[in-house]
């Protein structure tokens, strides 16, 4: 009767999520480890080019209702799209050799699409910063 | 033929009625009149080509539907030829009359277009008449039927701007109805014993009708008599009497000619026809025919008696054909349907006369219609006077005593008389007698009163009396020619011997028959096969029904009493009227109750006003202002002006244009539905 | 057995295909100028398919390991999206032109949405079904959005978006309840685990999630409330799109989940579907007398009319679903013929939606006043109309499905709806003469639309044009 409690399927699945919790419990360690030791060892030398914002142009700590340039946001899910052509294209490749030409031929006609999104952004300027 | 004489008038009404704007007025009128006068030569045709035999012309299915089948077609025997002629002669000579009589009409403002619509009405009436007469089932026989209450209805409130003529019309339209259920009830159970509503097997299962027994109204009655007199209540509406008869004085409010077509000679008649058509039904209906009988007689001599004290010159003309319908009710209902058709034959042309000469007079009298203003037109109309002489000598039944010699109303109006008598009623050939010389005393003092003595009332009118145009004229003296020989003409064939009726109506004649007519004189011979069967002939008269031929044996002293009614009748208005004219006022005083009680028509309408009019008018009161006006439009007012506008408001209150009240609404709608599941646990 | 798949599927990659060519063929041509003539190809493209879809009637057909099915019912839905597309894309030009709005993305985008609506009517498995539905959607928000200078346009499509991303939540969030209870997102799969046994509550709150996502789209009562603001921010041929062809795919759509996938419980999602049902009939007929602008009064009309038309589905039968369709394909017609009116309704050059502009229009343009009579009194329901029939056949489901009171609300909610038609009417033929004149002229195209509903209204009336036994075949390759 025993084994049958060893059965509880809360137990199953919390001890399917164990390898999780472990990888978690790294990356936290990891992580803080690794900004602790730069705020140790790091040299700080500030000047004022080095502490403006990045990239997007404004400051991050400020009021949210602002006017900002909606191109920074443009090119940001831009990125985000391609961003998730490679997560995809990961799998597949992958597992490429189980799928055959249907499989290879799926993701031509993917890529073929989002192509076509890319030539109609760069030929309507969405890519122009200025 | 028949379908062009059915149909021209139809054609006619629309082609005017709705085209006149494109023909021009006067091009319409004519069209019309045109189409009806094709009508009547075409009737004519038919009527003195007739054989006898009864054919069907098939024009289309009309109704289908279970066992219930009708067909629009026309039945063509004798009793549609005499009533195809009537109607078309009658409708013609009025559309012509038309022209002259509504030619300038003060009812209506300068420049207003009222003719056309007139005269579509009248062929109109034309048509729904002649749909009436040649149907071959009764269904579309209640389609004529209720097609000339409509046409009724629009001609008497013609003069739409006038309160009087829509209150005649709405009542006339009611009263009918009140017959009309009475017809329709008869319809349904024909149908219901019948299971078919055409007339060649509605006369075949008549026999067994006779021995059928039908519950009705609480209780077991034959079913012959219950037909016949449901049907006769149909006929008393249509044809006004007594009890039903109220209307028929007040339609006089529509124009002249439409009192002479359709309120003298043709509408007012279709009862006596749907009596006479019905004849296979009837004969076994022995109760039925009583009752017809009774109220026929009553029907003539009260209206006979309210005629004599009308100063109105239609309204005497009105009771005056509302006590003639009488009498033809009395010979249908002693079984000598020929007599009632020859006397519908008759007094279709004098009655239509004298509603055209009357309205000859009002015309030249600038719409005058009291008798009292009038007097010693005689010598400035000559010609309206001759005619209403000839008109007037017909109804009152001119004529030589005992040979068929004479005006058309002395050789029908005593054939009816004498079938009274025969019947073995004596009352009502004695309440007839009395009748025929009332009658003859209105008549003449109608005459007297409007062509002898002195001018009386309003001296311009009288100055600019004129004599009416050729158009008013040419229809008076066609008729004219009718009202003096129509009855000589055709008494054989009405009313002549057994054998030349029967042929004249297609009743085949065999060998046992001619027995028949022995027993009738007295042979004894044994009634048995070999009679004509109902259905057979235009008009059935059952084997021992031998009234007619009584009628021709009935002894001189009862030939001779309605002549001596007449010439009572004459007498005593040429004493009141001519010798000693103070002699009505001092009578009048004498007899002022009586005075009264005849001036107010016996008191019918006041007493319908308090037993049924006044309750109706209330209780229909109480429903709009209560009833409707409280509770319905109170409850929609409630809900249309508070409740609804509410949920408006909120709803708009909701809609707010903010994001988040909008995902919160969404959000409480899903936890609602969830809550509802989880409570629920779904349907199961 | 790849090509026979994709052979099922073959119009909707036609038209895919279609739309990314003339995507590129314009960008890299003339722009907008070539706008125009992309409309008209558009629409003749809908509508030629629309003729081969109508004409190739074939058997059920699946793909795609039952992912997607081709069948009747499908094949009905797609025709009347693809002709009512079609319509709404050609009275668009004339009035985007005037507004400088013509831009070549937009038959593009409508095209991209038709995709995704006929996908959706074909749908047989829960994730075609939301991908699908998102290709429809995010569609729909951009030209929701269309005129971006245009302050209630974008605040259109942002209300739009943000509400639609709620509820493709909510619908995903019933989709991973149903496909943890069933183990499947086959329909097939759930129908099979329905019959197999008792239906476990957390199925049940998966359908009910599924019905909220699936009732935002049709904008049934209390998921609606987005559809006033988008009605009447959205460029006019915007919203004459929003309330003609994604209507039918969602009512589509919602018939075919309710049925492939749960038509063995409908006691369960009948009666939520009769109260959204109950809920959107009054609150369409009220809302609505509340409004001036005839954008919104359109609005809670086709609110108003979707719950009609959930009256049918909500009785679960093959009659249901026939009543159900009759009911959009007239609801569409009449759509259309509304919206061809709005569309011309201008003053002075500038577009016009206030009603009591319409004052005496009786006397300045008879034929079209009659015509808009004919309509509303339509879309009112009043016999012998066609809108008559229409109701008449979801009334007539109600009640041989049981639902009396649906019905009995059904009718007195048409009595209150009524009004604001009728109000219409009356400003048209007793209005005050005011200054409020729209210009008379009208093109060609908004004319010929508006007659042509008109006259369905009245001559549809001797046999529907045969769409009862449309529907009814429809129907039962759905229900059986």
């Amino acid at each position: 009767m025993r084994g049958n409690q060893r059965e509880n399927p809360v137990e199953v699945l919390l001890s399917d999520y164990l390898p999780i919790a472990i990888f978690f419990g790294m990356a936290i360690g990891l992580g803080l480890l690794l900004m602790l030791s730069a705020v140790v060892i790091a040299v700080r030398n500030p000047d004022p080019e080095k502490l403006s914002a990045y990239e997007c142009g404004f400051n991050a700590f400020d009021d949210a209702r602002m006017t900002f340039d909606v191109r920074f946001y443009l090119v940001a899910i831009l990125f985000i799209i391609f961003d998730l052509e490679i997560a995809f294209l990961f799998p597949w490749a992958v597992s490429f050799g189980a799928m055959g030409m249907v499989g290879f031929w799926s993701m031509m006609v993917f890529l073929a699409v989002l192509t076509v999104g890319f030539a109609y952004e760069w030929k309507k300027g969405a890519l122009e910063w200025a | 033929m028949e379908k062009i004489i059915l149909f021209a008038p139809l054609i006619g009404a629309i082609l005017c009625g709705f085209g006149w704007r494109v023909l021009g007025e006067k091009a319409a009128m004519w069209t019309t009149t045109a189409l009806v006068f094709l009508s009547c030569l075409f009737s004519w045709v038919v009527f003195l080509g007739f054989d006898g035999e009864m054919r069907q012309v098939d024009i289309f299915r009309w109704i289908e539907s279970g066992s219930m089948v009708a067909d629009w077609a026309i039945r063509v025997d004798r009793l549609t030829a005499i009533m195809l002629i009537v109607v078309t002669t009658v409708s013609a000579f009025v559309h012509l009359y038309s022209f002259g009589y509504m030619d300038h009409d003060e009812n209506w403002r300068e420049g207003e277009s009222y003719k056309p619509r007139f005269f579509a009405y009248l062929s109109f009436f034309t048509f729904t008449m002649l749909a009436l007469v040649t149907a071959d089932n009764i269904v579309q026989l209640f389609f004529g039927w209720e097609g000339v209450g409509v046409a009724s209805y629009l001609l008497i409130g013609f003069y739409y701007r006038k309160p009087s003529a829509n209150a005649a019309a709405i009542k006339a339209f009611i009263v009918n109805r009140v017959g009309d259920f009475g017809f329709l009830l008869g319809i349904f159970a024909l149908f219901f014993l019948v299971d078919s509503v055409r007339f060649d097997d509605i006369f075949a299962a008549a026999p067994v009708i006779g021995e059928t027994d039908l519950t009705f109204l609480n209780g077991t009655w034959n079913a012959a008599n219950v037909v016949g007199v449901l049907l006769f209540i149909g006929a008393m509406g249509k044809s006004a009497q007594l009890f039903l008869h109220t209307w028929l004085p007040d339609a006089m409010e529509g124009p002249t000619p439409v009192s002479a077509l359709i309120h003298a000679a043709t509408m007012v008649t279709a009862g006596v026809f749907l009596i006479c058509r019905m004849s296979p039904v009837m004969e076994f209906a022995p109760d039925a025919k009583t009752m017809i009988v009774v109220v026929g007689t009553a029907t003539a001599v009260f209206a006979a008696t309210v005629g004599l004290v009308q100063n109105d010159i239609k309204r005497v003309i009105a009771y005056s054909t509302c006590s003639q319908l009488g009498y033809m009710f009395v010979a249908a209902g002693v079984g000598v349907y020929s007599a009632a058709m020859f006397h519908l034959l008759t007094h279709a042309f004098f009655k239509a006369l004298l509603f055209l000469g009357a309205g000859s007079v009002i015309h030249a009298m600038h719409h005058e219609q009291d008798m009292r203003n009038y007097g010693g037109l005689k010598d400035r109309i000559p010609y309206t006077f001759y005619a209403m002489l000839i008109g007037t000598l017909a109804i009152t039944g001119v004529g030589i005593p005992l040979t068929h010699i004479g005006f058309a109303g002395f050789l029908s109006k005593d054939a009816i008389i004498e079938s009274a008598w025969g019947s073995g009623a004596t009352w009502s050939f004695w309440a007839l007698v009395g009748a025929a010389a009332m009658t003859s005393f209105y008549s003449w003092r109608l005459m007297f009163l409007t062509f002898w003595g002195k001018p009386r009332g309003d001296k311009h009118a009288h100055e600019h009396a004129h004599e009416s145009p050729k158009t008013m004229l040419i229809p008076l003296g066609v008729l004219s020619v009718g009202a003096v020989l129509a009855g000589m003409v055709w008494f054989g064939n009405f009313f002549g011997d057994h054998d030349q009726v029967n042929r004249f109506y297609g009743i085949p004649v065999h060998a046992a028959a001619e027995a028949g007519h022995g027993a009738a004189e007295g042979h004894g011979a044994e009634a048995g096969a070999g009679y004509p069967l109902p259905g057979e002939g235009a008009i059935y008269m059952a084997p021992d029904n031998h009234v007619m031929d009584d009628a021709h044996h009935a002894p001189v002293w009862v030939k001779v009493a309605p002549f001596m009614a007449m010439l009572i009748g004459l007498g005593t208005a040429y004493l009141f009227y001519i010798t000693t004219p103070d002699l009505p006022g001092r009578t009048a005083r004498a007899f002022r109750p009586v005075y009264l009680f005849l001036l107010n028509k016996w008191y019918f309408d006041e007493l319908f006003d308090a037993i049924f009019v006044n309750p109706a008018k209330n209780i229909g009161r109480a429903l709009w202002k209560g009833g409707d006006g409280g509770v319905i439009d109170g409850a929609v007012n409630g809900v249309s002006m508070g409740i609804v506008p509410f949920f408006t408001r909120v709803a708009g209150r909701l809609q707010s244009g903010y994001l988040y009240h909008y995902a919160f609404v969404m959000v409480i709608g899903i936890a609602l539905l969830i809550t509802w599941m989880m409570l629920t646990g779904g349907a199961e | 057995m790849i090509s026979a798949d994709l052979s099922v599927v073959l119009p909707e990659i036609a038209l895919a295909v279609y739309a990314m060519v003339a995507m590129l063929a314009a960008v890299y041509t003339s722009k907008d100028k070539a706008a125009p003539i992309l409309v008209w190809i558009t629409s003749a493209l809908f509508f030629a398919l629309a003729v081969w879809l109508g004409v190739t009637a074939g058997e059920t057909r699946t793909a795609f390991g039952g992912a997607i099915v081709d069948d009747g019912f499908a094949r009905f839905a797609k025709v009347v999206i693809l002709l009512s597309a079609g319509a709404v894309l050609l009275m668009s030009i004339e009035h985007m032109r005037r507004s400088r709005s013509l831009l070549f993305e937009f038959p593009i985008l409508i095209t991209l949405a038709v995709v995704g609506m006929m996908l959706m009517v074909s749908a047989h498995d829960l994730m075609t079904l939301y991908v699908a539905l998102e290709l429809q959607s995010l569609a729909l928000y951009v030209v929701a959005a269309l005129r971006r200078d245009s302050l209630k346009s974008t605040e259109a499509g942002l209300k739009y978006f943000v509400l639609g991303a709620l509820s493709s939540g909510l619908l995903l969030y019933g989709a991973s309840l149903v496909y943890g209870y069933a183990g499947t997102t086959l329909f097939s799969g759930i129908l099979a685990t329905i019959e197999g046994g008792e239906m476990p509550i957390g199925l049940l709150f998966g359908l009910v999630f599924l019905i909220t996502g699936l009732g935002f789209k049709v904008s049934a009562v209390p998921f609606h409330m987005w559809t006033p603001d988008v009605y009447e921010g959205a460029p006019t041929p915007v919203t004459a799109f929003f309330a003609t062809a994604p209507k039918m795919a969602a009512m589509a759509l919602f018939a075919r989940v309710m049925h492939d996938a749960f038509g063995a419980v409908p006691g369960d999602w009948g009666q939520v579907v009769a109260v959204l049902s109950l809920l959107s009939m009054a609150l369409g007929a009220v809302a609505a007398i509340g409004q001036r602008n005839i954008k919104r009064l359109m609005a809670y009309s086709s609110i108003a009319h979707m719950g009609y038309a959930l009256m049918g589905l909500a009785a679960g039968t093959q009659l249901g679903v026939q009543a159900m369709l009759i009911y959009m394909a007239i609801y569409v017609t009449m759509s259309v013929g509304t919206f061809a009116f709005i569309l011309s309704m201008q003053k002075d050059g500038q577009p016009v939606t206030d009603i009591r502009s319409l004052n005496m229009l009786s006397a300045s343009e008879p034929l079209k006043a009659l015509a808009m009579l004919v309509l509303l009194f339509s879309l009112a329901g009043v016999p012998p109309l066609v809108g008559f029939f229409g109701k008449f056949y979801v009334v007539r489901a109600a009640v041989d499905a049981g639902l009396v009171w649906l019905a009995v609300a059904g009718v007195v909610a048409s009595v209150v709806g009524a009004f604001y038609y009728l109000r219409i009417v009356f400003y048209m033929y007793f209005g005050e003469e005011g200054d409020a004149q729209l210009d008379g002229s009208m093109p060609a195209v908004l004319w010929g639309f508006l007659m042509v509903s008109a006259f369905a209204m009245v001559a549809g009336v001797v046999n529907l044009f045969g769409v009862e036994g449309l529907a009814l075949m429809a129907a039962q390759t759905l229900v059986n």
